[in-house]
């Protein structure tokens, strides 16, 4: 018994000592985006190994949760696969924060099927189709006699808002459609599926899937970066006003210039909006 | 026959009950088994050169010496092997000759302007020297054998012309009788093809074996190095040796894959030895070791899991679990105390059990909305902390949620003490306090003990109480319970879904999913075992 | 009280001193006792101020929805569109999902568990049961995450490819994993139930020349129904308020199957809805305070049935005079 209070004793003291270690190391908070989440990741990586004793955490929560973090003053850097909703400004203004917005990257998103699927181009129109539930078997495309299984992105992804607005032109999706909640699960998704179609950042393209033509135009950095491909969105970072130059804050922010961002960023299967 | 008929149907029955219950032991087996499987590759695996040089760069780990004189014996084979790709690729790539020749144009231009001659002279030898050039170029660009024999012997023509006597212009013919060597051996037709093949080839070479030792340190540290293991690199020989192409079959509507041996693709060029020469060379280009990797357990680990362990993911789940038993058990204990000891049957004892049992029944993920309402948006402002998720809302949360695990597991525990220890206490004279202290609660501990452990394995397995309360994927070990953790169960979650980079490192998914099922597995088996100590403990009295 | 006569010159011996109290004694003591009964009410309680809470800030967070759309329309449309630009908040398909699983779940789980639970009460010896008790014990410890793995690694690829099944992950897959993790459950309490039927009913049955078969039909389980019912329906509880594993192996397609038997299509439950869709949602929005009401529906149905199983598990102990 007295064996056990002393360990209680320990641990007590051990739990009161961490709570009572404040910080004082500079912090930088980032959140939002699971799209830009690897980007800011190892942007994150990159500052550890340049800036010792940098306390820099980053969350992966989602564009709407990183644009409420950045209002609520929880994050001092938002991820976000999309520019803030008119409801957000307003909302983070009323609270006395400006957001601005930086572009670190642009991002194609990819229609994708399963390599085995002999449908290689598609119009947006039959996207939209599919998508609608108006097609639901790969036969009425050309391809074989199977039934479409749809992978969409969840509802709240910017992913998933892109693809909405450029795509679908604000149509509903068929009930059918099976969301799931990242990116690398909508690959896995058509990778193991072989009657599936889904739509994924251009990053996630690898030989396990294939991505599809659209409107004649197939996805490669090129056509993204020139515009041509349709379905292309930038990709954002979201401070409280302009950082001071200097601080954290501006070096992360700007980090996207340097050879090293963007070498990053296109490690990461984005394309930078610059060139060195 | 009647008898028979029962006979029979009983011994059906418990045939039934008898597979029935075998069923359980094969489920568990089949949920665990793939599982443990896949991850015990995070910590058991073939470890390469690059791997121990990956250890001893990010961890410290290693000899210095050692891994320093294993790289360069390793690097000596892969100098060959580079050897030969450039080999090959000097005479393929247009960019490269044509960037050649117009260097040889731009040295010639700069040595003639230094000599002063007069401008006429200048300039009728720079045309000529421009002529020389784009001859180079388009023989470089065609793709005909004679077409470009035709080019080159135009340039070759001037190779005597005594303007380029003693300057770099001789380089040119140099150039020139370089690649008329080359025409005669490669099938230029195929150039394209040759270029993509030989594009793919070097991209799984990169992945291999890692950056060339000149080439600048990349920035991310996933690309510093070649295969570590030697799963993943047969993945990448495998993608040296054969193209996979999808084609249509005339049988099939859908596409079926193919596996198109390079050799054949490259047969009759240099490249052809290459294949043979990664294939028998492998092991002296990665020199792998069997490698029992246990600091996977104490490790940090780098961007999306990619190098690295669970170490701060173990640490933060024992942080949250203990932080949250330090709540709950007190908690626990006294509540189940007032149960057992005190409570009479009237309504009010009714209404604290029906809630101990409703709280008992409350889905994981409402937990999660309601710490997310309480904790973090609503009692952290309050004590003039930042809302945000952290270790405190979400041990808090968990704490919560296991309170009818404790209070239950220590009400068995408490009654489980025979009534005659209390009666000796209370016949002493001790008041009831007192003998709950020093008499009841001593002998129940062990029992209580296992609640604890029961309830621990409940904290360090649940993920949706913590997805909005204080997890996140990637940060550093927390300071203070105000700061937000990384812990196993939503590390497994994440690992599963988040990074791209995950993807490429499945035994890291599934090395964390087993890490966690392990730790619950080997706690429940202390409980279970623990359980049965008691068991005959008071079968003894 | 008469105060017991003590000379003051003459200490007192021990016995005299716990035995015989002086009025601030026994003023303390009385006090000791009630205040440290008071504070052990209070502390006992605290589970019931967690569930008040509980229900007090999620209802607190649904309410400004309630504010702008009608219970009525929520429960009666099936389109489930928050993001949208009209943004529809039909919870239908997200409730029809979560009875698919669970029914669907419990279905499995039931008959193999109650099983089991003769199996281990009724049929084998003590040793074989020391050995299935752990194994259950794992089973039921295993976290879901764990178990989200397997729906995903082993058992879709296994529906797609030797049940030609279109996606792998669908109603049947959650299932039947929500099966295994339900039955621990069941299994546990059932045999709570099963075992409390008294030694005398089986003995009568059996002295009546009834084989095994017949007693545990025909006595045993008709005695031990209420508990049976009351591990059905915490099953059911398990299998409902279950998330991660649902998330990962439904599909999360927002449906209902058509034709309505259909297990092979993917459904949609209200956990997975929170869990996936709370992360990304802007606070303070009505999509945010929609899936607060998610949450108070999933609450309000598994405190119902909580209710229920209480009764039921009730009836069961009175019946067997415990």
């Amino acid at each position: 018994m007295k064996k056990t209070n002393r360990i209680a004793y320990v641990l007590v003291a051990t739990i009161m000592l961490m709570a009572s270690v404040s910080v004082f190391a500079e912090e930088l908070r980032i959140d939002g985006s699971t799209t830009v989440g690897p980007i800011g990741d190892a942007f994150a990586e990159a500052f550890k190994n340049n800036y010792k004793g940098l306390d820099i955490t980053v969350k992966k929560t989602g564009s709407g949760d990183g644009a409420a973090a950045l209002i609520d003053g929880r994050c001092d850097v938002a991820m976000m696969s999309r520019f803030m909703k008119d409801k957000e400004f307003k909302a983070a203004v009323e609270k006395g924060i400006m957001p601005v917005a930086h572009v670190v990257a642009m991002d194609g998103v990819c229609v994708v099927v399963h390599p085995s699927n002999p449908v290689k181009a598609l119009t947006a129109k039959q996207i939209r189709d599919i998508y609608t539930g108006k097609i639901t078997n790969w036969k009425q495309l050309g391809g074989a006699d199977m039934d479409v299984v749809i992978i969409s992105r969840d509802t709240s992804s910017g992913t998933f808002e892109t693809f909405h607005k450029l795509v679908m032109k604000k149509e509903e999706m068929c009930s059918a459609t099976e969301y799931v909640s990242s990116n690398p699960q909508a690959h896995a998704r058509v990778k193991t599926t072989t009657g599936a179609i889904g739509y994924v950042g251009i990053g996630f393209l690898d030989s396990a899937v294939r991505a599809l033509e659209i409107d004649s135009i197939i996805p490669t950095k090129q056509s993204i970066a020139s515009g041509r491909y349709p379905i292309a969105r930038p990709l954002f970072l979201f401070t409280n006003g302009y950082p001071k130059p200097g601080t954290m804050v501006f070096k992360f922010c700007t980090f996207y210039l340097t050879e090293t961002g963007q070498e990053i960023i296109e490690a990461k299967g984005f394309i930078p909006v610059t060139n060195y | 026959m009647k008898f028979s008929f029962r006979y029979i149907q009983d011994k059906i029955f418990t045939g039934f009950a008898t597979g029935a219950a075998g069923l359980l032991v094969v489920v568990l087996l089949l949920v665990l088994t793939p599982m443990v499987y896949r991850g015990t590759k995070a910590v058991v695996f073939q470890g390469t050169i690059e791997y121990r040089k990956m250890q001893l760069d990010v961890f410290g780990r290693g000899d210095i010496e050692v891994i320093a004189t294993e790289k360069a014996k390793a690097q000596q084979v892969r100098d060959k092997l580079y050897a030969m790709i450039e080999g090959f690729k000097k005479g393929l790539d247009v960019d490269v000759l044509s960037g050649r020749a117009k260097n040889i144009y731009r040295n010639y231009g700069k040595e003639i302007r230094d000599k002063e001659l007069a401008s006429e002279e200048f300039r009728r030898r720079r045309e000529l020297s421009r002529k020389i050039r784009n001859e180079l170029m388009t023989a470089f660009s065609l793709s005909d054998k004679e077409q470009i024999k035709a080019h080159l012997d135009n340039v070759l023509g001037y190779k005597d012309n005594t303007d380029f006597e003693g300057t770099s212009a001789k380089d040119f013919f140099a150039l020139a009788e370089e690649f008329s060597e080359i025409v005669e051996n490669i099938d230029l037709k195929r150039r394209k093809e040759y270029a993509n093949s030989l594009g793919e080839i070097e991209g799984a070479v990169l992945k291999l074996l890692g950056p060339l030792p000149g080439d600048a340190v990349p920035a991310l540290v996933q690309d510093r190095y070649g295969c570590t293991r030697m799963d993943m690199a047969k993945v990448q020989i495998d993608r040296v040796l054969y193209s996979q192409r999808w084609v249509s079959q005339a049988n099939n509507d859908s596409l079926v894959k193919v596996k198109i041996s390079r050799v054949q693709q490259f047969a009759g060029t240099e490249m052809a030895r290459l294949f043979d020469f990664v294939e028998n060379n492998a092991d002296a280009m990665l020199m792998p070791k069997s490698t029992f990797y246990w600091q996977y357990f104490i490790d940090d680990s780098t961007a999306g899991h990619y190098f690295g362990g669970v170490g701060h993911e173990i640490i933060g789940t024992l942080l949250l679990t203990i932080v949250a038993m330090l709540f709950a058990f007190p908690l626990g204990v006294i509540s189940a105390a007032y149960l057992v000891e005190c409570a009479s049957d009237g309504p009010v004892t009714r209404i604290v059990r029906m809630c101990i049992n409703s709280l008992a029944g409350v889905p994981s993920v409402v937990f999660g909305l309601f710490g997310l309402a309480f904790f973090v948006l609503y009692l952290l402002p309050l004590m003039g902390a930042l809302s945000k998720g952290c270790v405190l809302t979400a041990s808090l949360t968990l704490g919560v949620l296991t309170l009818p695990v404790m209070i239950r597991a220590s009400e068995e525990a408490i009654r489980a003490v025979p009534k005659t220890y209390k009666e000796a206490s209370l016949g002493l004279g001790a008041t009831g306090l007192r003998t709950f202290v020093k008499v009841t609660l001593p002998a129940a501990m062990p029992g209580i003990l296992t609640g604890v452990i029961l309830s621990i394995s409940r904290v360090a397995g649940e993920t949706a109480p913590v997805l909005f309360t204080g997890a996140v994927a990637l940060g550093p070990l927390p300071k203070s319970l105000f700061d937000p953790a990384r812990t196993l169960s939503y590390g497994s979650y994440d690992i599963a879904v988040g990074d791209r980079l995950a993807m490429q490192v499945p035994h890291n998914q599934y090395g964390m999913v087993v890490t966690l099922v392990l730790l619950i597995i080997v706690l429940n088996t202390a409980a279970i075992f623990l359980r049965a100590k008691i068991f005959k403990k008071l079968k003894g009295l | 009280m008469n105060k017991p006569q003590i000379d003051t010159a003459k200490e007192p011996t021990a016995s005299q001193r716990t035995l015989v109290l002086t009025p601030l004694q026994d003023l303390s003591g009385f006090l000791a006792h009630h205040i440290g009964r008071a504070t052990l009410f209070a502390v006992a309680c605290s589970s019931v101020v967690a569930v008040l809470l509980i229900f007090l800030f999620v209802i607190k967070e649904a309410l400004p929805f309630l504010q702008t759309h009608s219970i009525g329309d929520l429960f009666s449309s099936s389109a489930w569109y928050p993001e949208a630009d009209e943004p529809k908040f039909g919870i239908l398909a997200l409730l029809t999902g979560s009875v698919y699983v669970t029914v669907a779940a419990i279905m499995i789980a039931v008959p193999i568990g109650i099983t089991v639970a003769v199996f281990l009460s009724d049929i084998t010896s003590m040793r074989v049961r020391n050995y299935i008790k752990p194994v259950i014990e794992i089973l039921a410890a295993i976290p879901s995450v764990a178990y989200g793995f397997f729906a995903v690694l082993v058992l879709a690829p296994w529906m797609q490819n030797s049940w030609s099944f279109s996606t792998g992950t669908n109603a049947l897959n959650a299932a039947i994993v929500l099966s295994i993790m339900a039955l621990p459950t069941i299994i546990s309490v059932a045999e709570d139930a099963i075992s409390a039927v008294g030694r005398d009913l089986r003995e009568a049955s059996y002295g009546l020349g009834a084989t095994r078969f017949e007693t545990i039909f025909k006595v045993v389980l008709p005695a031990a129904n209420s508990g049976i019912v009351a591990a059905v329906i915490l099953g059911v509880m398990r299998a409902i308020g279950e998330t991660m594993v649902v998330w990962m192996a439904s599909g999360n397609a927002n449906q209902i199957p058509s034709p309505w038997w259909d297990l092979s299509q993917s459904v949609r439950t209200m956990t997975a809805t929170i869990a996936g869709e709370m992360g990304e949602t802007p606070k303070d929005t009505n999509h945010y305070h929609s899936l607060f009401f998610v949450g108070v529906t999933l609450l309000v149905m598994t405190f119902m049935l909580n209710l229920v199983s209480e009764y039921f598990l009730a009836s069961a102990k009175k019946k067997t005079g415990k």
